[in-house]
């Protein structure tokens, strides 16, 4: 992971100011940095999103493909997650350098999404036993700025709501299986609901107090931090503490909370400015990566 | 301006793919026309001055079609009439997915400069494109997509001025029309404007009957059952209640047909489908869905010949289903065979038909009904003003539709090939019905030809053995300019013989996937009809520069063998070179110099030594069991001056025939065991299947009534009974028995190796065989060329020659080819012989029976190596009792009875009662039997100057 050389002077600064709810960028604890969305910037994906928080960048294609559900749960669909740490986000994750973090987050996003409570999977179902969606969903990470969990976790928000699946019908051949045949009008396609879809907030534990949205210097500064997914209703769905110093029960309860309460705030803002950013339409000037 | 379509497809495997491409918008797009100012174009392709005579539009106009219009009414576009003509892009593309003939013809109309049609790039200009809206088909895009550029045109076309030519849309969809007059633009239905041409009232003739079904209320009933639409079809051939297969109609009877079902492997079947109603409206060589009948309801098919000869009336259904009924004989359940009825038609396969004019008995009729040339086609009905004209020509016709209260397809006429019975007419008529691409070699496939004067470049000579020094001859027909190959024999050091076959090097000049290999690709095979040749390459190679022609120096392929005096083959070489050869003889030429004992030069030393080898090679052959087989070929005297026939004369063999035909046998088997050594997955071979046992019976019967056994488990038993089987006093049996063997047996094919396990050649015994030895004529041998110039390292390969799918295309092309050139060229021969008896008035001659069926026996008269079929019953009086034995099988008539092989005399006349199928009549005159047989006529002398206005 992308880190930062902090000189004691400089730590002890960082602490101070976090004691005082005032962070180096002048934010508070609880503040998130700017962030910027733009949803179905890759054309030959079925949904997609860019994501720019502080400096991280990311970008989430999603991929809807045809394929049999899994025989533990016949009338659902599935996710599958795969996070590229292109050498473009930080030198450190050239060659193989990335892998490990990859994994990590990988391993973190199924847990957090690939349920039916999460997302609804079951709509993904064509036909129990036989035809799913499987959504292949690409985190490709563009710049590292801190605070990546949370970045990606709105931008796979942002995508899935983007995401269009074709519309199938299902003949049923007189004998021996389904037969399915797909639309030939590109605009007959079927949206995923996103109102259960949480996203991740991270909760930096520095000196005596937490911070949301940790820059790199903070990440340095702090001992522990919480990973929490939190629903739009404010419910928390799974929590994983990282770091190697530990946490006090007390902090970890306070942490839980906040966590909360800054999750409930960030879906809020995040569901109108994606309407809002439908309501555009085709006509939208398109920002792209270039903007 | 980039702009992107997207669209979703399922792939093969099942999946689903999001497809994404980039399209570009441009302003650079001109408009063509020459009145505009604004475009910065170069040349112009609309004139400026478009005006046509027409009540509707009588100012100058541009015409933009609509893809329905270009589809159904390509033959009016077509007409040399129709001039500055708009095909927007989205009509071109939408034309190409839906038929590729028309968007060929349509091609072809676009480059031809006098017809003024431009291509307006619509979807690429800023302007004119639009994007598909939620809700909207493809369709309705389209015809948007449409509207909108003949918007822009007319908008485009004002700036220069009030008194230029207007743009016009032509659709046939009332909608679309609809919404086109809301936004003010010009537009007409096709049918309206073409009848508003005051000056040219034929062009309506050739406009294609709208499937307009409140038009039509001359007759409401309805006299067919419904198709099924694809998607139920579908349905059903995946469950297995319906079959698909491929249509084929009975020649004669036009209440019967088969389907062909092609099923897994070997597993085929055939349906028998019997009388209108199962027949529903299916036409000859279309892909349907049929639909099983019980079992109890089963038929037998009918040996009766039933030609649809009534006037056009559809009420008259009654006499139909008597007609019907009277075929279905009582048939025991043995000769029963799978019936059934067509439910859909999956796949149309109509083509324009040939054939002649049928005028409507009331005079000022304009529906008349047109017979095709092929009896399987039912007669059409067209529309047409000019039906006296048409009367005694040739015509063609397309169809356009066949609706479910028609008795017969409705279709329009095309354009006339010229009179009847006129040589030009028929032999295009007969080239066109047997599919033989006969066009002038285009422009593009001749600037692939070498720049003349050509010579040998040293390159060439770099890699290739010169063998100029050599002695190479060869040996045609005479008459033959398309020389392909050569041949040389000389005796070496050790005492064993070299022997040499050169054959010409086409592969040198035709590369592979260009357009002169794509058109030769295509012809497959050289035509050879009486008196006329419709070659496969361009007649610069076939008759000059790979025409092993004698005293210039030629490439050649050549396959050298180091033999023994025994004719075993000691060493086998292939090399490309360079020959020069000797002379070009005859095979009569060729025979008198090996039988002059005085002549002693080289050229004659080394036929002698060929003919020595060969005669070793054939015996060697026949005792592997291959087989001598026999056919009678014709030969016309053609005169000079009118290429009339004047005389006809079976073909003679010589010994030197077979000697060549020995070396090419050797050559190509050498050759096919060459390459298949080198490529095993796509080595192109020929093979012959045994024919299956049951084709021997009828030979088997025949022998059997002059009590001779006839042995066909293998070829080798076969060939041996058939050298045994001789009758004294009757010289011609054998050759009989062999003809009639010859029809027992199987067609040979082409394959791929990759393909196939089977390579055997039955009627050569050969383990394998392939054609290498006919370049010029033939496509199969430019394949195999090229697979032995890689396998020697001469050559490059290609994508394609390796690739054993595309392989097994091109067998199937070159197969279909070769059938209907054999077809065409019987056809031919048959025309000149009907013309030949024309011209000599009636004959008599000696023949035998060669069939003998339930009411007629066939007769072969040697003489002619012709064919004829004797009826003893006629339409119109009551006939001769007949007794007819299937296992003889024999038919008595009256006292007489007639066995196979027996001698004959008959008198052989043209029967030109029906001018499209002139036919060559036999009556019976001796043995005499009262009421049948005919008075022997006196020969009329043949006239001393033929006169021949046909």
């Amino acid at each position: 992971m992308a880190t930062v050389q902090l000189s004691e002077a400089e730590k002890v600064y960082v602490l101070h100011g976090i004691r005082d709810d005032l962070r180096v960028d002048g934010r508070s604890c609880e503040d998130y940095r700017h962030m910027e969305i733009e949803t179905d910037v890759v054309s030959n994906t079925d949904g997609s999103a860019k994501v720019t928080l502080g400096h991280t960048a990311v970008l989430v294609g999603v991929k809807a493909e045809l394929g049999k559900p899994r025989p533990a749960a016949p009338e659902e669909g599935y996710l599958e997650f795969f996070v590229d740490c292109s050498a473009n986000a930080t030198p450190e994750f050239e060659g193989r350098g990335g892998e490990e973090l990859g994994m990590e987050l990988t391993n973190t996003l199924y847990r957090v999404f690939n349920n039916k409570r999460s997302v609804d999977l079951g709509s993904l179902c064509i036909s129990p036993g036989e035809h799913c969606w499987l959504l292949y969903v690409d985190v490709l990470l563009l710049q590292c700025d801190g605070n990546l969990y949370d970045a990606i976790s709105i931008a796979i928000k942002a995508a899935l709501f983007n995401t269009k699946i074709p519309k199938v019908l299902i003949s049923e051949g007189e004998e021996g299986g389904t037969e399915i045949e797909l639309s030939d009008d590109p605009y007959d396609c079927v949206r995923l609901s996103v109102d259960n879809v949480p996203c991740i907030v991270t909760l930096c534990k520095v000196g005596h107090r937490h911070v949301v949205d940790a820059t790199l210097q903070e990440k340095a500064c702090t001992v522990a931090s919480l990973i929490m997914a939190v629903t739009p209703a404010g419910t928390c769905t799974c929590t994983r503490k990282v770091g190697r110093g530990s946490l006090d029960p007390e902090s970890i309860f306070e942490m839980t909370e906040a966590g909360k309460r800054v999750g409930k705030a960030l879906h809020g803002p995040l569901m109108s400015l994606l309407l809002q950013e439908e309501t555009l339409g085709k006509k939208r000037q398109k920002v792209g990566f270039l903007g | 301006m980039l702009k992107s379509k997207t669209f979703v497809k399922k792939t093969r495997s099942g999946g689903v793919m999001k497809i994404v491409r980039e399209h570009y918008l441009r302003d650079d797009i001109w408009c063509g026309s020459e009145v505009c100012t604004e475009c910065k174009q170069e040349s112009t392709v609309l004139q400026r001055d478009a005006c046509i005579e027409s009540d509707l539009c009588c100012f100058p106009h541009y015409l933009i079609p609509d893809t329905n219009v270009v589809l159904h009414q390509i033959d009016v576009l077509e007409d040399p009439l129709i001039r500055n003509v708009v095909i927007l892009q989205t009509v071109l593309q939408e034309v190409r997915h839906r038929s590729a003939p028309i968007y060929k013809r349509l091609k072809d109309i676009l480059h031809e400069q006098e017809k003024h049609f431009y291509t307006f790039t619509n979807e690429h200009h800023r302007e004119t494109f639009i994007e598909r809206e939620p809700g909207e088909s493809a369709n309705d895009r389209n015809d948007r997509a449409i509207r909108v550029a003949v918007k822009w045109y007319s908008h485009h076309l004002e700036k220069g001025g009030s008194d230029g030519p207007k743009a016009v849309l032509i659709t046939n969809d009332q909608g679309n029309k609809e919404k086109a007059e809301e936004s003010d633009l010009l537009v007409y239905k096709c049918e309206e404007y073409i009848k508003s041409l005051i000056a040219n009232p034929e062009l309506v003739d050739r406009l294609a009957l709208a499937n307009d079904e409140k038009n039509d209320i001359s007759s409401s009933k309805v006299l067919f059952p419904e198709h099924f639409p694809l998607s139920r079809i579908q349905v059903g051939i995946k469950s297995g209640t319906f079959l698909q297969g491929t249509f084929r109609a009975s020649r004669d009877n036009y209440l019967e047909a088969t389907v062909f079902v092609q099923g897994e492997g070997e597993d085929s079947t055939e349906v028998l489908l019997q009388g209108l109603q199962n027949l529903n409206r299916a036409i000859h060589q279309d892909v349907v869905a049929v639909q099983l009948l019980p079992r109890e309801q089963w038929l037998a098919p009918s040996s009766v010949v039933l030609h649809d000869e009534r006037e056009a009336k559809d009420e008259d259904a009654t006499e139909e289903e008597e007609k019907e009924k009277a075929m279905k004989n009582i048939a025991d359940d043995a000769a029963r065979k799978p019936t059934g009825r067509v439910v859909g038609i999956i796949k149309r396969n109509w083509r324009p038909f040939c054939g002649m004019l049928n005028s409507s008995l009331i005079k000022e009729s304009t529906r008349h009904l047109f017979t095709p040339a092929d009896r399987r086609v039912p007669r059409i009905r067209i529309e047409t003003r000019q039906a006296s004209a048409l009367a005694s020509q040739r015509i063609m016709v397309a169809i356009d539709g066949w609706p479910r209260h028609s008795r017969y397809p409705n279709g329009h006429f095309v354009r006339s090939l010229g009179a009847a019975g006129d040589k030009e007419t028929e032999t295009e008529v007969l080239l066109l019905e047997h599919d033989v691409p006969h066009q002038d070699f285009s422009q593009a496939v001749l600037s692939f030809l070498p720049k003349m004067p050509w010579s040998i470049t040293p390159e060439d000579m770099a890699v290739r053995q010169d063998l100029r020094a050599l002695t190479v001859c060869s040996v045609d027909p005479p008459g033959c300019t398309d020389i392909d190959d050569a041949l040389h024999c000389r005796t070496l050091e050790n005492g064993n013989l070299e022997v040499g076959v050169h054959i010409a090097d086409v592969s040198h000049f035709i590369r592979p996937g260009n357009a002169l290999d794509l058109e030769a690709s295509n012809r497959g095979t050289t035509v050879y009809l009486c008196g006329k040749r419709i070659d496969m390459v361009p007649e610069l190679l076939s008759s000059n520069l790979c025409s092993l022609r004698s005293n210039v120096e030629r490439l050649a392929f050549s396959c050298i063998w180091e033999m023994n005096n025994k004719a075993d083959i000691v060493k086998t070489r292939f090399t490309k070179s360079v020959i020069n050869s000797k002379a070009s003889l005859t095979y009569a030429e060729a025979q008198l110099r090996i039988d002059d004992t005085t002549m002693n030069d080289d050229i004659t030393n080394s036929l002698r030594g060929l003919n020595k080898l060969a005669k070793i090679l054939k015996r060697q052959r026949i005792e592997k069991g291959a087989l001598t087989l026999s056919s009678l070929e014709v030969r016309f005297h053609i005169d000079s001056e009118t290429h009339d026939p004047i005389d006809l004369q079976t073909k003679e063999l010589m010994e030197t025939n077979s000697m060549v035909e020995e070396f090419m046998l050797l050559a190509n088997i050498s050759v096919a065991q060459k390459i298949y050594d080198e490529f095993s997955e796509c080595a192109l071979l020929r093979k012959h299947p045994a024919p299956p046992p049951s084709n021997y019976d009828i030979l088997t019967k025949a022998a059997k009534s002059k009590g001779l056994a006839i042995h066909t488990d293998s070829a080798k038993a076969l060939a041996d009974s058939l050298d045994v089987a001789k009758v004294d006093g009757f010289p011609y049996f054998n050759t009989l028995l062999r003809i009639l063997a010859t029809r027992c047996m199987m067609q040979a094919v082409y394959f791929c190796s990759g393909m196939d396990s089977d390579f055997h050649h039955y009627g050569l015994a050969s383990p394998i065989y392939t054609h290498f030895t006919s370049p010029i004529r033939r496509y199969s041998d430019i394949i195999v060329h090229r697979l032995l110039a890689v396998a020697i390292g001469a050559d490059s390969t290609y994508p394609d020659l390796t690739d054993k799918h595309k392989q097994s295309a091109l067998c199937n092309n070159l197969n279909y080819r070769h059938k209907m050139s054999q077809y065409a060229q019987r056809a031919s021969v048959a025309f000149h012989t009907q013309l030949f008896f024309k011209s000599r008035g009636i004959l008599n001659e000696e023949g035998f029976i060669l069939f003998v069926r339930k009411n007629a026996i066939i007769v072969l008269i040697p003489k002619f190596g012709l064919e004829g079929t004797v009826f003893f019953d006629s339409k119109d009086k009551t006939g001769p009792k007949l007794v007819f034995d299937e296992e003889g099988p024999t038919l008595m008539v009256e006292q007489h009875t007639f066995k196979i092989f027996d001698k004959v005399k008959v008198t052989i006349s043209l029967d030109d009662s029906n001018v499209q199928h002139q036919k060559i009549r036999m009556s019976l005159v001796d043995p005499v039997i009262p009421g049948v047989s005919v008075p022997v006529t006196e020969v009329e002398p043949p006239a001393k100057k033929p006169k021949l206005d046909c």
